[in-house]
């Protein structure tokens, strides 16, 4: 089934992560990845990639579903540091024709493979060990600020909220579909370029159709339900901070505060 | 002769992954040409996936699906072949419509089978004319029809390629009463008409009775029976214990039998008061 | 019993397309929808029932006559989110309405939009999903479950609003017969337990023929309405607009017309007990 993605999904759980308040997860997940950027040496790239360690540890999520994610993700990785291996200075380790790998290269090349890594794994943690609800609520508090700015906070989380609902509703539409068109013998799978576009037609358009129908009804079912607005609403899950988040908080900031340190203190890795 | 026939047939999904799942498991039957089929069985016995590998839309795990004799998975490339010789209806076909008009919906088929564009506007007139669609229509967009119409214009639209077999997957689901009847008539009079083979799949005990020639009962990946109409619905304990019922009509003639009264079992209305009239004008209450 | 919901000589039409005339789909309809009763209200599509639903709950105005939910006029719109808290609407496709990616989080939906507090739309919430036997899944995702169960988790977000009356706009069309006897099964329990009132539209005969009363419409007018038996012994009527009736009773019906003074019956059960009533002594051996 295309409905069955690994990456961006929520596992159900009770672990420490999964406990934590999402926009505090939110606000620190991201911290991690600003420093995975600030880190110019290994010994600051390895604190940030502990942290992210750690919290695949605490979120009680079985280790195949993070090595799925990785597995769909990895050949923009090993892309990214192939090309890597051909910049930077020092010895030179390795000719092939014009091109030439030097040892700056070779610790590029392992660098971004790391940051890139590390960030994925860390996307992962929060989307595994945090409900598609409570991401989009926590989202929609954290942009709170910006109401001043007239940007429509709830509208958009509201928006977030159904596009996450309805993306495996209509992943499987569009399998029944192709089954469907394949029957009265559409022809996927072979043509030039243009013509597989053509061949697209008959999925495409009955998938638009049968999305607007869905939309109508949904709008329906949402008026049904008294929806008006983010005026007035109230939330059943509450967000608050507790003990658990204030302990992350601080030993994250302890964490990026030594990734500064060691930058500081140790020579950088990158040329 | 058999038309199509499957040979220890078996369909597992995600085979290789912690999910996998046997949907169909070993099973042998012959459909013969002209005849009128009913499948039944609950949701996830395995007759959705069963369908699906007649058409060659799903690869067989193991064992066969022959079409007249012949596998249908030798030449892999040839099988949209298969699928204009084995045409399927799925549930909701109405969600398939695309082209501007109706008339061009229903040639969206045999346009894909390379016959010359005469050929194809006459196959989908034909098409249209036995789900009753009148000329008028042929020029409307599908999306300004009626469910019900809708409905039809999809069905047409495999009917036109002049499938050897047709298989409809709960044509019927969704429809009122009306429609539902008229749906139905229309199929058995292009059964009647064409003389090719129909697969029927309903949930609809009435509807299979009143249609089919044959019942295949899918339970549990397996297929439990496939025997004349009659003979399946006289097994009305057993179905009840696979969650599937029989028509009530059949049922109340089973409960006045088991009671002890000598009467057969009835499939329709007819078949009923005639098994009764004699036993009632015995009892002589007559007004 | 009093009156609940008051339809009143209501007429509708949909806003025409351009350059037609408005055609009304319901033409001087009055019906009654008293509390705590299970109604079962029957047609053709195009009949107008669906109309007549979404006019309960005020998603549709009148454009003639007047519609009053427990005293309250569906055009005054100071108590138009009370009129819809009061009669829950469930419709057809139950995969386009469930709002949320976790099922808990879409029963909650209708309550934190009323803004009920957040530990009072929890307890409802709980409450809500035992009611329709879904309280194990709270934590699933509705697009894994079966249609059954998501049209349970419909009615369950309707519940959590605490509603006086459910309406369904054919909720079991699309339901296989496991799902269809789940969700009347659930239905009954409600009217039955809670007192809240049904109004149940459906094409399935068997669905109506539980109900306490039987409204048929046609073509935007009421047909006849009654108990089951007495909309059911109409045969000929029902029949004359190509509406189904139960097998059993078309059976008892047919035997009348021979002669045999049959009853009405409604379901297998009552059929075969009017037979046996005439049928000759079973022969011993």
């Amino acid at each position: 089934m295309i409905g069955d993605i690994a990456f961006g999904q929520f596992i159900p759980g009770k672990s420490p992560l999964h406990r934590m308040d999402p926009r505090v997860k939110i606000v620190l997940i991201f911290l991690f990845i600003v420093f995975l950027f600030v880190a110019q040496n290994f010994v600051a790239l390895a604190l940030p990639v502990l942290a992210a360690l750690a919290a695949i540890f605490l979120s009680g999520v079985p280790l195949r579903q993070y090595l799925k994610s990785v597995k769909a993700v990895i050949f923009i990785v090993l892309f990214t540091s192939v090309l890597n291996l051909f910049y930077g200075g020092g010895q030179t380790l390795l000719k092939l024709g014009f091109m030439e790998i030097k040892s700056g290269g070779v610790s590029n090349a392992i660098f971004i493979a790391v940051r890139i890594l590390t960030l994925i794994l860390l996307s992962a943690v929060l989307t595994f060990t945090t409900s598609p609800n409570s991401l989009t609520d926590a989202i929609e508090r954290l942009m709170k600020p910006l109401k001043v700015f007239h940007v429509k906070v709830h509208e958009i989380a509201m928006i977030m909220t159904i596009a996450l609902r309805f993306v495996p509703t209509l992943l499987e539409e569009t399998d029944k579909i192709m089954s469907a068109q394949k029957a009265r013998g559409a022809d996927l799978e072979s043509g030039g370029l243009v013509q597989r576009a053509k061949a697209l037609l008959p999925i495409l358009i009955p998938l638009f159709v049968s999305s607007f129908r869905r939309a109508y009804d949904l709008a329906m079912a949402m008026e049904c339900r008294c929806y008006h607005g983010g005026e007035g609403r109230t939330k059943m899950k509450v967000l608050h901070a507790g003990k658990g988040d204030a302990a992350a908080c601080a030993v994250s900031c302890l964490l990026c505060a030594a990734v500064i340190v060691c930058n500081i203190l140790l020579p950088g890795s990158l040329t | 002769m058999a038309v199509i026939e499957c040979k220890n047939l078996t369909y597992v999904y995600g085979e290789g992954t912690p999910f996998c799942r046997k949907a169909v498991d070993n099973v042998n039957l012959s459909i013969e040409k002209g005849e009128f089929i009913g499948v039944i069985g609950h949701t996830g016995s395995g007759k959705s996936t069963l369908i699906q590998t007649l058409n060659g839309l799903l690869r067989p795990t193991s064992g066969q699906v022959l079409l007249d004799g012949k596998d249908i998975w030798a030449e892999p490339k040839k099988i949209r072949q298969v699928r204009f010789r084995v045409g399927m209806v799925f549930q909701y076909p109405e969600h398939q419509l695309f082209e501007e008009t109706v008339l061009k919906d229903i040639s969206f088929g045999p346009s894909n089978m390379g016959l010359s564009p005469q050929e194809v506007e006459d196959r989908a007139r034909r098409a249209a004319a036995f789900v009753g669609l009148s000329e008028d229509f042929l020029t409307k967009s599908p999306f300004e029809l009626s469910g019900g119409e809708k409905r039809r214009v999809a069905i047409a639209g495999v009917i036109a390629m002049d499938p050897d077999v047709l298989v409809l997957d709960e044509p019927t689901a969704g429809l009122d009463p009306r429609g539902r009847d008229v749906l139905l008539t229309q199929i058995t009079s292009y059964h009647k008409t064409r003389g090719n083979t129909v697969l029927l799949v309903s949930h609809s005990m009435e509807d299979i009775a009143r249609t089919a020639d044959r019942i295949l009962v899918m339970n549990d990946s397996h297929a439990a029976m496939f025997a004349p109409t009659r003979e399946v619905f006289a097994r009305g304990a057993e179905l009840e214990r696979m969650g599937l019922r029989v028509p009530q009509i059949t049922k109340i003639l089973s409960m006045l039998r088991e009671r002890g009264w000598p009467v057969g079992t009835a499939l329709t209305m007819e078949e009923a008061v005639r098994e009764l009239l004699p036993l009632l004008e015995k009892g002589g209450v007559r007004a | 019993m009093s009156e609940f919901i008051s339809a009143q000589d209501v007429s509708f039409a949909y806003d025409p397309e351009e350059g037609q005339a408005p055609r009304n789909v319901l033409e001087g309809v009055s019906m009654r929808i008293r509390r705590g009763e299970f109604v079962a209200l029957l047609g053709h599509n195009g009949c107008g029932k669906s109309t007549m639903a979404k006019l309960f709950n005020a998603m549709l105005l009148p454009t003639g006559g007047k519609v009053f939910v427990d005293g309250m006029d569906t055009v005054d719109e100071a108590v138009l989110y009370e009129i819809r808290r009061r009669v829950g609407l469930v419709l057809q496709n139950p995969d386009n309405q469930l709002v949320a990616s976790v099922v808990e989080e879409d029963v909650a939906f209708g309550p934190e939009n009323l803004g009920v507090p957040p530990e009072e739309i929890r307890r409802r919430v709980d409450e809500a999903l035992k009611a329709v036997e879904m309280y194990d899944f709270r934590l699933n995702a509705p697009y894994k479950l079966s249609g059954g169960q998501k049209q349970r988790v419909a009615i369950a977000g309707i519940i959590a609003m605490q509603p006086d009356c459910i309406v369904l706009d054919e909720p079991t069309a699309m339901l296989d017969p496991r799902g269809r006897s789940e969700v009347l099964r659930t239905i009954h329990r409600l009217n039955r337990e809670q007192g809240i009132t049904i109004v149940l539209i459906t094409h399935y005969m068997d669905e109506a023929v539980q109900a306490d009363r039987v409204i048929v419409m046609d073509d935007g007018n009421v047909l006849t309405e009654g108990t089951p038996r007495e909309v059911f012994s109409q045969v000929e009527l029902l029949k004359k607009h190509q509406l189904d009736v139960p097998q059993a009773t078309e059976l008892t019906y047919r035997l009348r017309g021979m002669g045999f003074p049959m009853p009405c019956t409604l379901n297998e059960e009552e059929c075969v007990e009017a037979l046996a009533a005439y049928l000759p002594p079973v022969q011993a051996g």
